[in-house]
Order: C-alpha cells, then sequence, then structure tokens
C-alpha cells in the first residue's frame, strides 16, 4: 500500500565479508545431504535465539504464561520460521545480513503468537470501550479551548465520516489496543488489509477536518 | 492524554508503506540505522509507517535489538 510517489531505491552496498557470508548460508541451504542439514540445524538455532529474545523481551507483560509456556512459544516460533526462510530463500536479496533477514521471520513469528495468547479467549468489543469516553469529553480534562474544539471535531469527524467497518477497526486499535494480527485473525482477513482499512480511514479523518478548517 | 489519542487516531502525515513492505524492507531498514545510514531515504515511508502501525513498531524494536546484540 503505497501511498506516495514511486521512488527508486537503491541498492545498499554490500559490506565486506557480508557477501561471501551470504553466500555460504544459500550454499549450504540450497544444497543437499550432510551440510544441508547442518546449515538448517544452524539456521534453526539462530530463529530459536530470535524467538526466545522477543519471548523474553515480553516477559513482564505476560503474566498469563504458565510453566513451559513461554519456551513452547519460542520453539514452536522458530519451528514456523524455519519453515517460512526456507520457502522464501529466493526472495533474500543480499541487501543485509542474512542472519538479520532470517530473524525477523522468527520476531514476527514469535510476536504473532504472543499476541494471539494474550487475547486468547477475551471477546473484541463490537463499540469501543473507550469511545463513549473520548467521545463524551472525559479524556479531555485540561485542555483548553482549541484542543476541546478539535477533539469535539474528531469525535464528529470519526462518527460521520467513516465506514462503519473503518471506525471499528481503527478504533479497536488505536483506543481499545486490540493487536492488529488478533483482529485480522477474528475478521477472517489479514493484518496488510486491515492496516489499509486504517489509512484509509485516517486520510478521510484528516480531509474532513480540513473542510472544517482545522490544520491537521 | 487526548493529545495523544488524536494523533493516534489521525496517524502520521505524509506517505507510508504498508505493512507487507514494512516486513520486506525491515532488515534492510535496520542495518541501515544501526550504520548510521540514512535509513528513511532507502526506504520513503518506513518512518511514518512505523509511526502507524503498533505492531510494526514492536517488531521494529525487536529486530534493531536483536541485530545490535552479540550473539551469546
Amino acid at each position: 500500500m503505497s501511498t506516495g510517489p514511486a521512488v527508486s531505491v537503491g541498492r545498499v552496498s554490500t559490506a565486506p565479508g557480508r557477501g561471501a557470508e551470504n553466500q555460504r548460508w544459500l550454499d549450504a541451504l540450497n544444497g543437499s545431504g550432510p551440510q544441508r542439514d547442518a546449515a538448517v540445524a544452524e539456521l534453526h538455532g539462530l530463529l530459536l535465539r530470535a524467538a526466545r529474545f522477543e519471548v523474553a523481551r515480553r516477559r513482564p507483560a505476560l503474566g498469563h504464561l504458565r510453566g513451559e509456556e513461554p519456551g513452547d512459544i519460542a520453539l514452536q516460533a522458530a519451528d514456523d520460521a524455519l519453515v517460512s526462510v526456507l520457502a522464501r530463500l529466493a526472495d533474500f536479496r543480499g541487501e543485509s545480513r542474512f542472519t538479520t533477514w532470517a530473524y525477523k521471520f522468527a520476531l514476527l513469528e514469535a510476536a504473532v503468537a504472543l499476541r494471539r495468547r494474550a487475547w486468547q479467549g477475551r471477546e473484541i468489543p463490537l463499540e469501543p470501550e473507550r469511545w463513549p469516553l473520548f467521545a463524551g469529553g472525559e479524556l479531555a480534562a485540561g485542555a483548553g479551548p482549541e484542543q476541546r474544539e478539535l477533539l469535539r471535531a474528531v469525535v464528529a469527524a470519526v462518527d460521520r465520516a467513516l465506514t462503519p467497518h473503518q471506525r471499528r477497526v481503527l478504533l479497536a486499535v488505536v483506543l481499545d489496543d486490540v493487536p492488529i494480527d488478533v483482529l485480522a485473525e477474528r475478521l477472517g482477513t489479514t493484518r496488510g488489509a486491515l492496516y489499509k482499512t486504517i489509512h484509509d480511514a485516517r486520510v478521510r479523518l484528516r480531509a474532513t477536518l480540513a473542510e472544517g478548517g482545522f490544520d491537521v | 492524554m487526548s493529545d495523544a489519542l488524536v494523533a493516534r487516531l489521525l496517524g502520521p502525515v505524509g506517505p507510508e508503506i504498508g505493512c507487507e513492505e514494512c516486513f520486506a524492507e525491515l532488515d534492510r531498514y535496520v542495518e541501515l540505522e544501526l550504520a548510521d545510514g540514512d535509513a528513511e531515504a532507502a526506504v520513503p515511508g518506513m518512518r511514518a509507517h512505523l509511526h502507524g502501525c503498533p505492531a510494526c513498531a514492536e517488531e521494529h524494536a525487536s529486530l534493531r535489538d536483536l541485530a545490535a546484540s552479540p550473539p551469546a
């Protein structure tokens, strides 16, 4: 969903030594026999490191996880990421270290799993829970006259300018902090599609506010 | 509080990429950041997307910190 003009993006120059290391990974993983098996095992170890890193990073907010669950989530994320990486080797363009490229798959798998686990069994409200507070001005305590005027205009634009789907998605993600992956799963769509909905809603909000004379 | 919520509702100003392109470019973007390169010039619209998408922002922060940390 590129919203700006097409821009030519130059390739990053390859740092000394990086190209050879990247090629070593590709040759080994595209090969066969014991050399490939060893490379796959090494890659799995890297992915497990990344997944554990993500789990540990979120550990303070993961009070709902018990016993072996964090380790199990990390291992499953590494397993899933390994499948993704091996399936997408042809997509690797060598514009970063192979390890950095591979890490992002494990981080994504772990992050998505943890967000879903955190929302497991929780209902996503059809009507955003905090919107009545916001729309009623209760969150504007202490705001000056100009800020209150902007708030009223934002509330009116959200209620009148957005489609019901745009309103629900935007308020769920922004106001109620529902993770976009979780919402996508519940609505049977993709994260990218939902973000486009949010983006389009924001464009419409800004346009409506600009029509009303606000400099946003 | 209301200022922050309005900012989150309205999102970033200017062109931004989507989640798929963000994921595709994330490793290159992070390495440019860590090398003090001009990451935004290499991936226009990435910074705006990271401001507008909490999930991608979390994954960006994780990859940046992981890539910057030496292997155990």
